[in-house]
């Protein structure tokens, strides 16, 4: 029998040695994994906290998986997913969520697809109805598609062309990547989703759309057996179909900085984007650069903030970061250079506190706080039904290991001083290193400098 | 998604949906917000089609809101704690009405948003670098923030519980002893100016900021953020002295949720905040704005825009109005969601649009009504006569009932999922504290709710959507957008600085 998620803090306890507080002890995640015979791997989390329920389908296929001459694919087929299907009509999906009292969304990236929707408990048939009919059948016309290629168009005006710095990150990831699958963005082309098919919908639908490329996970006030029982009568009768062409993830060595200058018109300041390349998501170095992050650029104690905003006043703002990423990854640094300032001088800035973390130690407090900022952050989710199920689904997409959401803490938790030196002499090197400037082109909306 | 620590000066219910997460910024991450219908739409061109064969539970859990527990101590000072042991953490605010940006001089506009930013800078006993490294390493957060048409000044904290304590005494040290040292203001200075000039460069700010100051004129509702004025003229006395008047406890809140108890709060509040004292302020009082001038078109030249942004809108009503929630049902009705009419026909059945949404806006004072998307450029006449047609229908027609019964049902159900969040029901009851509504508030939503009629919503959109009284912003390309808006009203034209450049008789 499978044991309810244990929602209340634990009674045990247990010290921290350095400041002898008592420290929460975290509670963990329960779950039950099973894979229907048509290859759905299915993961319930139940808890009675609060009377709502999550519900997240997370399916293998993202941006990643388009050929040439068809970017923006699996976004654009992501919006087809609310276009209707055999017993739900265009748009009733999201109306049925909504006027129920519920939330929903989809959302793509370079590696996967997720749809979820959060609901109060008594409507889990409803959620499993809405997300089993669609993977069974999907209808898909001339008409429906032309309206979401104008909506997808329209997202990209808005998240992109008519934003300042709106190209920069296309332009990073097409110098810093060689292979197709990461090297293009997940909007796509205007070009290429001007060109897409009903029939390119349908393949699609065929291949990734399948039970046995998809994980559901559905998180909060529900019953295990009944709502395993419920998942069987809603989706036994989709039909596995023959797994996706693998990826293409290979990417070859870089030998030297790549490096670019792009104007903008629309932007009035000017902006250094660069990043290193980095080893895939399930690599053992992942959480070292995830704590070298952390160091560099968590919060205003943050190596970047105090030294080069704050000492050296050279940018308003200086982000580090390093994305979940299946395959192979990049450790980006973002910088807004003041009015007046040298793009150059930031640069060396940004340089000079990569050289310090590869040459000199770590304090302990920055360890410390790489360290609780995992454990709050794990503590904080699991407030969260939609967010339980979102990580859930992932990690067993992404790693095979759903109850990584229960170790993540942890295994930031083993991170040592060294590592982060070792990871940053590693991979913080110029040859692995792309540079994109960004700076405002005269006369455009920005008006110049 | 997880619910915001809101201050409740002026909260903005059914929130316009915002347009792409900062995360879609860097190019990683799309949403959909695949979301629309209504419930006439069944004709094929509405974008909607309801087949109805999906189980629905035709119930509403009926759900009852924890209440926090409540004290006043001697200083004035109240306080309010919800206890959540579901999750070791605990997040608070600490709520001071009368130090917002509500009350800054008119020639000093942002100047509480730069006290509440600069208060986190050094006190008396720690450096700002000393107060940011003892926070994140425990994982603690403590924020001051006063918007620059709010009410109040709020320092918001959280913590993991056993840093609670610690996270609390950080936060009071912030209130009541910073010292607004002079680098660290020459400092902040040259980081705003900065931003300043990025804000510009933004549309839906270009269209915020033109839409508020027509809304609201000179009061100081329509106050967006601080001006590069405010920013030249502010010295280490000015923020001394505006903190030493403004950050007073005598109506001010300390709001607590999570793992702790109104017992413990109260040992803490009372060591931590001992030296707090009553200065005998009398309670921060605001005004309406006056009645607005007549209805134009405002457009805002962005060279090199590919969208137009639109907000159309007009001011309506305070929170404490009895015409509230006639308000919010017809806001859902026309665009408070994903469901709403404008989403529905610009994006699902028109494709002019990503998104398309409305939002009121009501606080102490008379607040707003709008609705605001973003089309491409070669589409900006069409969708803008669209979008007016959303609104003269509410006004013309009344809504047909089984629409309006859904959109009632969506505002009564979704109480359940603010149950997960200890932050959000503090937040709810931080709402009836501020604008002092009946303790059974939340109790009686959903029959009150229930009690609108459709008569009561079209008359409320004849009265208060009125094509006289409504202002139209339009922020795009002055060669491809600009030309086709004479047919909408007399144009006043601004360029991207704010600046009047022609157009227009009368302001």
């Amino acid at each position: 029998m499978l044991r309810t998620f244990r929602w209340f803090a634990s009674a045990a306890t247990v010290a921290a040695g350095v400041t002898a507080v008592v420290l929460a002890q975290a509670p963990r995640v329960t779950f039950s994994d099973t894979r229907l015979d048509n290859g759905l791997r299915v993961i319930i989390a139940e808890d009675h906290s609060a009377p709502v329920f999550a519900v997240a389908v997370n399916y293998n296929v993202g941006s990643r998986d388009e050929r040439q001459g068809r970017t923006g694919f699996a976004h654009l087929f992501e919006h087809m997913m609310f276009k209707g299907s055999e017993q739900v009509g265009p748009g009733e999906h999201f109306t049925l969520i909504f006027n129920n009292g519920g939330s929903m969304n989809g959302t793509t990236n370079k590696d996967r697809t997720l749809y979820y929707e959060v609901l109060p408990s008594n409507q889990l048939d409803l959620a499993l109805f809405l997300e089993a009919d669609r993977m069974w059948s999907l209808e898909i016309t001339r008409e429906n598609l032309d309206n979401q290629r104008n909506a997808v168009q329209e997202e990209r005006r808005l998240g992109v062309d008519n934003q300042p710095y709106g190209h920069t990150s296309e332009v990073l990831d097409e110098l810093a990547y060689d292979t197709f699958a990461y090297e293009h963005s997940v909007i796509g082309s205007m070009a290429d989703l001007d060109a897409a098919t009903v029939d390119d919908v349908k393949a699609f639908f065929r291949t990734y759309y399948a039970p046995n490329n998809a994980v559901l996970a559905i998180v909060g006030d529900v019953d295990t057996a009944d709502t395993l029982a419920k998942v069987k009568h809603y989706f036994d009768r989709i039909k596995r179909q023959p797994a996706p062409p693998e990826v293409d993830m290979s990417e070859p060595a870089q030998t030297a900085e790549r490096r670019r200058t792009l104007e903008d018109p629309l932007a009035r300041l000017t902006r250094i984007d660069m990043a290193y390349k980095v080893p895939p998501g399930r690599s053992p170095d992942s959480e070292a650069l995830t704590v070298l992050a952390n160091i560099l650029s968590s919060g205003r104690s943050s190596r970047l903030y105090e030294h080069v905003v704050r000492e050296k006043q050279l940018a308003s703002n200086v982000s580090a970061f390093k994305g979940e990423s299946r395959g192979p990854g990049l450790f980006q640094f973002v910088g807004s250079l003041l009015p007046g300032k040298d793009v150059a001088a930031l640069e060396q800035a940004i340089e000079a506190e990569i050289a310090r973390v590869q040459n000199e130690p770590v304090a302990d407090w920055e360890m410390e706080k790489a360290r609780n900022s995992a454990r709050r952050s794990f503590i904080s989710g699991l407030g969260s039904s939609l967010n339980r199920a979102v990580l859930l689904s992932q990690y067993a997409l992404f790693y095979d290991d759903p109850g990584r959401i229960n170790t993540q803490a942890d295994r930031i938790a083993a991170v040592t001083a060294a590592d982060v030196q070792r990871v940053a002499k590693q991979y913080l090197v110029p040859s692995r290193r792309t540079v994109v400037i960004t700076v405002p082109k005269a006369g455009g909306a920005g008006g110049g400098e | 998604m997880r619910a915001r620590i809101l201050s409740p000066g002026r909260v903005r219910v059914l929130v316009t949906a915002a347009v792409l997460t900062a995360v879609a910024g860097t190019g990683v991450e799309l949403g959909a917000r695949q979301q629309a219908a209504s419930g006439q739409s069944t004709q094929a061109n509405q974008g909607v089609v309801l087949k109805g064969r999906a189980p629905v539970s035709t119930e509403v859990l009926k759900v009852t809101l924890p209440k926090p527990r409540r004290a006043t101590l001697p200083n004035g000072l109240d306080l309010m704690v919800l206890e959540d042991h579901r999750l070791p953490q605990v997040s608070f605010q600490i709520v001071i009405p009368g130090a917002g940006g509500y009350y800054d001089p008119p020639d000093r506009v942002g100047l509480s948003s730069i006290v509440a930013a600069l208060m986190r800078e050094g006190t008396t006993s720690r450096s700002s670098a000393e107060i940011s490294e003892a926070l994140e390493t425990m994982a603690a957060s403590v924020n001051v923030g006063a918007g620059a048409s709010s009410g109040e000044a709020t320092v918001s904290g959280s913590s993991l519980v056993e840093s609670f304590g610690e996270t609390f005494a950080l936060a009071a040290d912030v209130l009541l002893h910073p010292t607004f040292p002079d680098e660290e203001i020459a400092r902040y200075r040259q980081r705003t100016q900065a931003q300043l000039v990025q804000l510009r460069t933004n549309p839906n700010f270009l269209a915020s900021e033109r839409f508020d100051h027509v809304i609201y004129g000179d009061h100081p509702g329509g106050r967006t953020f601080t001006t590069p004025e405010t920013l030249a003229a502010v010295t280490r006395d000015l923020l001394v002295q505006t903190h030493k008047a403004r950050f007073v406890p005598d109506h001010a809140i300390v709001a607590v949720a999570g793992d702790t108890t109104l017992e413990q709060v109260r040992a803490l509040v009372e060591k931590a905040l001992a030296g707090w004292t009553s200065a005998g302020t009398p309670e921060p009082a605001t005004t309406d704005p006056a009645p607005m001038g007549p209805a134009h078109v405002h457009f805002v030249a962005r060279p090199n825009s590919v969208q137009s942004n639109f907000i159309v809108g007009t001011q309506a009503i305070s929170r404490t109005s009895p015409d509230y929630p006639v308000l919010e049902v017809m806001n859902a009705v026309i665009g408070g969601g994903p469901t709403g009419r404008l989403f529905t026909i610009l994006r699902e059945a028109k494709g002019y649009t990503y998104g398309a949404y409305s939002g009121l806006s009501a606080g102490k004072f008379r607040g707003d009504w709008q609705a605001n998307t973003d089309v491409r450029t070669e589409v900006t006449e069409p969708a803008l006569r669209d979008l007016l047609f959303e609104i003269s229908r509410m006004r013309d027609e009344l809504v047909p009932e089984q629409e309006f019964a859904d959109k009632k049902r969506a505002l009564i159900a979704s109480f359940a999922l603010s149950l997960e969040s200890p932050a959000s029901v503090l937040n709810r009851a931080l709402t009836l504290w501020t604008y002092g509504l009946p303790a059974d508030y939340w109790d009686t939503y959903p029959a009150r709710i229930d009690a609108v009629t459709r008569e009561q919503v079209q008359a409320a959109a004849k009265r208060y959507l009125d094509p006289a009284r409504l202002q139209i912003v339009v922020v795009g390309d002055p060669v491809k957008a600009g030309p086709v808006l004479g047919t909408f009203g007399d144009v006043i034209t601004y360029d991207t600085n704010g600046n009047r450049t022609g157009g227009g008789v009368d302001r």
